[in-house]
């Protein structure tokens, strides 16, 4: 991970390791590098002044190249990131235009000028403002040019041969040094080598002055998927990208018994990207033959009573080419029809309602989608307007009660399903603005510019009808209610770039895995010319580790034993006994495995 | 169908947990307490027993003739390996060493007994999971209050898995088994709600448990990474204090006092620095995880895999600020104290993300069945 944790074991740093228990990571000292792992370190050192500093003259280009190092730094990728975080909150704590529309109205009406400030800055739309924008872009720049030139050092850095074993090989983790008498120098050196290369190291065989020695390198993986996991990030933002401009998505409501077939006069809502075009539009259709709904029984706990259990849409799709086909949907369970899928989302319930004004023409006739109000017993607006009416135009104001009672509350509904289905009604007369050129909600009326049809008592009629009655008010217009149909909702959605999101992310992660989880270390063997009286070989073992590797100090241990062992079995009788045939010098030894986690 | 039954016993269950949380709380505490007390002691012992050889002039012996007439146990202090400098860090090895043997002999019995009140505890802990699960026959993590049980219940198990092994470990019972418990005692005061069926929102979906249970884990790791980063912190000050009174001669510092010895008895911030990035290295990609699953279950669920819900707004920031931890310990001037300051930050992401998105800011995730 860090890439300094190699210059903490540079002999040169032993200020404050003589005076605390441990090296405080805090106090870690960043003293020139003893060698070359990466491109990382020069992106690493804020302890070194920026080049380009104290070099004001350095024109056009210099000023350029400064600014570039700088936003390719670590520090920049650092605060970077931190912004990010900081920028998403507001994202989380104000609505969200795009998310919910309404919500965002709504407070901007409750907080006026403040409100108004925090539109202007964009706070309602947080996410596709200029200030994240900016930062998220800033961050991916920096990002490709800290790829680009570490590509290159990795890709060096795979062809090349591991690099020369250090001189002293004392301060190095694991250091272990072992006197083998009579020992055959050779053939420890090839022992080492080829151990070595089984457990996956790549090997280099050096000639020393008085010594030889293996240099060996695992791990260079974790470089590669630390690469392959920034890459991979770019790709998500690419592809992400790639799904805005194309993708398309919209909204329908279809009473059972009604279909839907996929073109964009459809659509209650439609949005798309700006490369979208309509002939991607899938051409299917279907039929919502019935839709059904569970609820929580009286009898439970209290507080549950009323709680959905399910929702399901039978629904009869022709698909273009195929026969037609019997399907369910239910939430998480969408359909999905060559690319384009179809989402359960919403459901309510349409009550069939017949109106004929004063003259006796029928104005209007058929289900009603109401909008549920979002309580338990999913008490549902209702308006109808009949522009056709006469002597006046006509709107149908009032609630659909699932279940309904009207007490000092008003009217509302105790459950959401049909246990007493009750309409509670007011009829308006007057100009709709229908005309007027200005598009309107089909669900909402403004009925302040109407009158309302009263009674003898100069009140509003209000009017309560159960299924199969009819009402007829005083100047003559009637109101029948003839039964109840369900609605249900769905989003039909389309994004080509989807799966290439999940390839991508799915990549990351597994580069991410490598990056985090493959120990990257070197091993030194190094095996001296024969000395003394006896032809004593020494071998010396060592490592050093740039990651988080605890297993490091054991594994230079077992690899020292292992190979005076082996010495053991086929060199003369004077090797040190198989039980104890190391020394370990503890005291090194301990201190790396300390400061090299 | 519900059985209230089951669901009582559970209800019952994770009380009765509680309590014996509470016992193991206090038992791991005065553990603590009365081995700082003990080092203390020896502290004073050694400082006269140094102060009694330099009344002999015996100027050789010095730091490292007190060190010895205290016993392994004075080893660890700092003092003392200042005293000792010619053998370097080497030393610091030592005193782990000694540490943990003094650990072992001075206080098995609160610690254990401790031990295995935690051990016990988290036992019956599983179990009360386990009855709910089976009172409402479906996983145990649809609710805020679900999630906090067995959440903790994971963290309880992965302390105890590493402590089995590794028995020093165990001495960070205290600052495990506290945050445990405050999440329990939140969730049996406010976030309870009675067994439920599941609305139609989590239903038919195998995401609930991959991705449930993913995010589940990131959220234990992330409880433990923050105890090892904020320890991590404390000891670093620790140290960095010592060492100064050391250099300015002081022979035997003290240093918050008994919660000064609490950190003595700890491992160094160095190690603490690497337990914890482990744990937050798996946690990141654990959150990595809970974010491509949930990613894949909004698309499931509501035709898109990404749509800035606030939920998906935090889950988000938790993984960039995990990120940015992990380059800050990379970056130069930034590892250490800076960078666990950012493990921090991250995890009050996590806590933000599931009590104050889940109870008061509306979103589609309408999890916390209150
Ligand atoms: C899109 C934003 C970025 C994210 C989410 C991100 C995330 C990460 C993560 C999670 C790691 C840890 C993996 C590991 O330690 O191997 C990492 C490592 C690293 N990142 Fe980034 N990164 C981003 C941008 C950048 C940028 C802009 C740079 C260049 C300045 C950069 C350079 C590095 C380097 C050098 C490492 C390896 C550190 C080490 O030695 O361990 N990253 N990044």
């Amino acid at each position: 991970m860090a890439p300094d944790d190699a210059d903490r074991t540079h002999p040169s740093d032993g200020t404050d390791e003589t005076l605390s228990r441990t090296p405080n990571p805090d106090s870690a000292p960043h003293s020139a590098s003893v060698d070359t792992w990466s491109s990382k370190r020069d992106k690493d050192g804020p302890r070194r002044p920026p080049r380009g500093v104290n070099a004001p003259a350095l024109g056009l280009r210099g000023t350029l190249l400064f600014l570039w190092r700088q936003l390719t730094s670590m520090q920049t990728a650092l605060i970077l990131l931190m912004l990010l975080a900081i920028a998403a909150v507001p994202g989380s704590l104000y609505p969200q235009r795009s998310v919910n529309p309404a919500l965002t109205d709504q407070f901007l009406e409750e907080n006026g000028r403040w409100g108004k400030l925090l539109d202007t800055l964009g706070f309602f739309e947080v996410f596709s403002s200029p200030w994240f924008s900016a930062i998220y872009l800033l961050l991916f720049i920096s990002l490709i040019g800290c790829i680009i030139p570490r590509v290159g050092v990795h890709l060096r850095q795979v062809r090349a041969k591991p690099p020369r074993t250090p001189s002293r090989l004392t301060r190095f983790t694991g250091y272990t040094r072992v006197e083998l008498p009579g020992a055959d120098a050779d053939a420890l050196l090839e022992t080492a080598r080829r151990s070595l290369r089984r457990s996956r190291y790549r090997t280099d065989v050096r000639e020393e002055t008085g010594s030889r020695s293996v240099s060996a390198e695992r791990g260079l993986l974790r470089e590669s998927g630390n690469l392959l996991f920034h890459i991979a990030l770019v790709g998500v933002l690419i592809c992400v990208a790639g799904g805005q401009l194309t993708s398309y998505r919209g909204q329908i409501t279809v009473i059972e018994g009604q279909g839907f077939t996929n073109s964009l006069t459809q659509y209650d809502s439609f949005e798309s990207g700006a490369w979208f075009d309509t002939s991607e539009l899938s051409p299917f259709q279907f039929t919502l033959d019935e839709f059904r709904a569970e609820y929580v029984l009286e009898g439970a706990d209290e507080s549950r009573v009323g709680q959905p259990l399910s929702f399901e849409a039978d629904i009869d799709v022709t698909t273009p080419g195929e026969k037609q086909e019997q399907r369910t949907l239910q939430v998480n369970k969408p359909l999905h029809v060559d690319g384009t899928s179809m989402y359960l989302l919403g459901n309510g319930y349409a009550p069939d309602v017949t109106v004929t004004d004063p003259e006796g023409n029928v104005v209007a006739q058929g289900p009603v989608i109401t909008v549920p109000m979002g309580d338990v017993g999913y008490t549902s607006q209702l308006v109808i307007k009949a522009p056709d009416a006469r002597p006046d135009q006509l709107a149908v104001v009032g609630f659909f009660l699932p279940t309904g009672v009207i007490d000092e509350e008003g009217p509302h509904s105790i459950y959401p399903d049909l246990a007493d289905p009750q309409l509670a009604l007011t009829v308006h007369k007057g100009d709709l603005g229908l005309d007027s050129g200005i598009p309107q909600n089909a669900y909402e009326v403004d009925v302040s510019t109407l009158t309302p049809v009263t009674g003898d008592d100069g009140t509003p009629v209000l009017i309560s009808l159960a299924p199969g009655q009819i009402f007829e008010l005083p100047d003559g217009t009637t109101i029948s209610f003839d039964g109840v149909k369900r609605y249900a909702a769905f989003d039909v959605a389309h994004d080509p770039f989807e799966r290439w999101v999940l390839v991508s992310a799915l990549t990351a992660v597994g580069g991410l895995i490598l990056s985090l989880f493959v120990p990257r270390r070197r091993l030194w063997v190094r095996v001296g010319d024969r000395s003394g009286p006896d032809g004593t070989v020494v071998l010396e073992v060592a490592g050093l580790s740039r990651s988080d590797d605890p297993a490091l100090p054991d594994d230079v241990r077992a690899l020292a034993t292992k190979l005076s062992e082996a010495q053991d079995g086929t060199g003369g009788p004077a090797g040190p006994s198989p039980a104890d045939p190391v020394q370990i010098d503890d005291t090194t030894d301990d201190h790396h495995e300390g400061s090299a986690q | 169908m519900i059985d209230q039954q089951l669901a009582e016993i559970s209800n019952l269950a994770i009380v009765v947990t509680i309590v014996l949380y509470v016992l193991a709380l206090i038992g791991f505490s005065a553990d603590l307490a009365s081995t700082s007390q003990k080092r203390s002691d020896e502290r004073l012992a050694a400082r006269e027993a140094h102060e009694a050889a330099r009344a002999k002039q015996s100027v050789t012996a010095g730091a490292a003739g007190a060190t010895g007439t205290a016993g392994p146990a004075g080893t660890d202090s700092p003092a003392a390996a200042a005293g000792a400098a010619p053998a370097g860090a080497g030393e610091d090895a030592g005193a782990t060493g000694a540490r943990s043997s003094a650990a072992s002999s001075s206080s098995m019995t609160a610690q254990t007994f401790a031990f295995i009140l935690a051990v016990a505890a988290t036992v019956l802990h599983i179990f009360g999971v386990a009855t709910r699960a089976a009172a409402t026959q479906r996983v145990p993590w649809t609710n805020m209050y679900e999630f906090a049980t067995t959440s903790t219940a994971v963290v309880m198990v992965a302390f105890l898995i590493f402590s089995i092994k590794r028995a020093e470990l165990r001495i960070l019972g205290t600052f495990v088994i506290g945050p445990v418990l405050l999440v329990l005692l939140l969730a049996q005061t406010l976030w309870i709600v009675p067994a439920a069926e599941l609305t139609p929102s989590l239903q038919n979906s195998h995401w609930l448990y991959i991705h449930i249970s993913v995010a589940i884990m990131s959220t234990a790791l992330s409880i433990l990474g923050a105890v090892v980063a904020s320890l991590q912190l404390l000891q670093a000050r620790h140290e960095r204090a010592l060492v100064e009174r050391v250099s300015d001669d002081d022979q035997f510092p003290e240093h918050w006092g008994r919660f000064g010895h609490v950190l003595d008895r700890l491992p160094s911030s160095t190690v603490l620095e690497a337990l914890s990035f482990r744990i937050h290295s798996v946690a990141f990609v654990g959150w990595t995880f809970t974010l491509i699953f949930g990613a894949i279950w909004g698309r499931d669920a509501w035709g898109r895999y990404w749509g800035w819900d606030p939920k998906e707004v935090w889950t988000f920031i938790i993984w960039v600020v995990y990120a940015a931890y992990l380059h800050a310990r990379a970056t130069g001037g930034f590892r250490g104290s800076r960078a666990a300051g950012l493990a921090l930050v991250g995890f009050l992401a996590v806590v933000f993300n599931y009590t104050i998105v889940n109870t008061i800011i509306n979103g589609l995730h309408s999890y916390s069945g209150l």
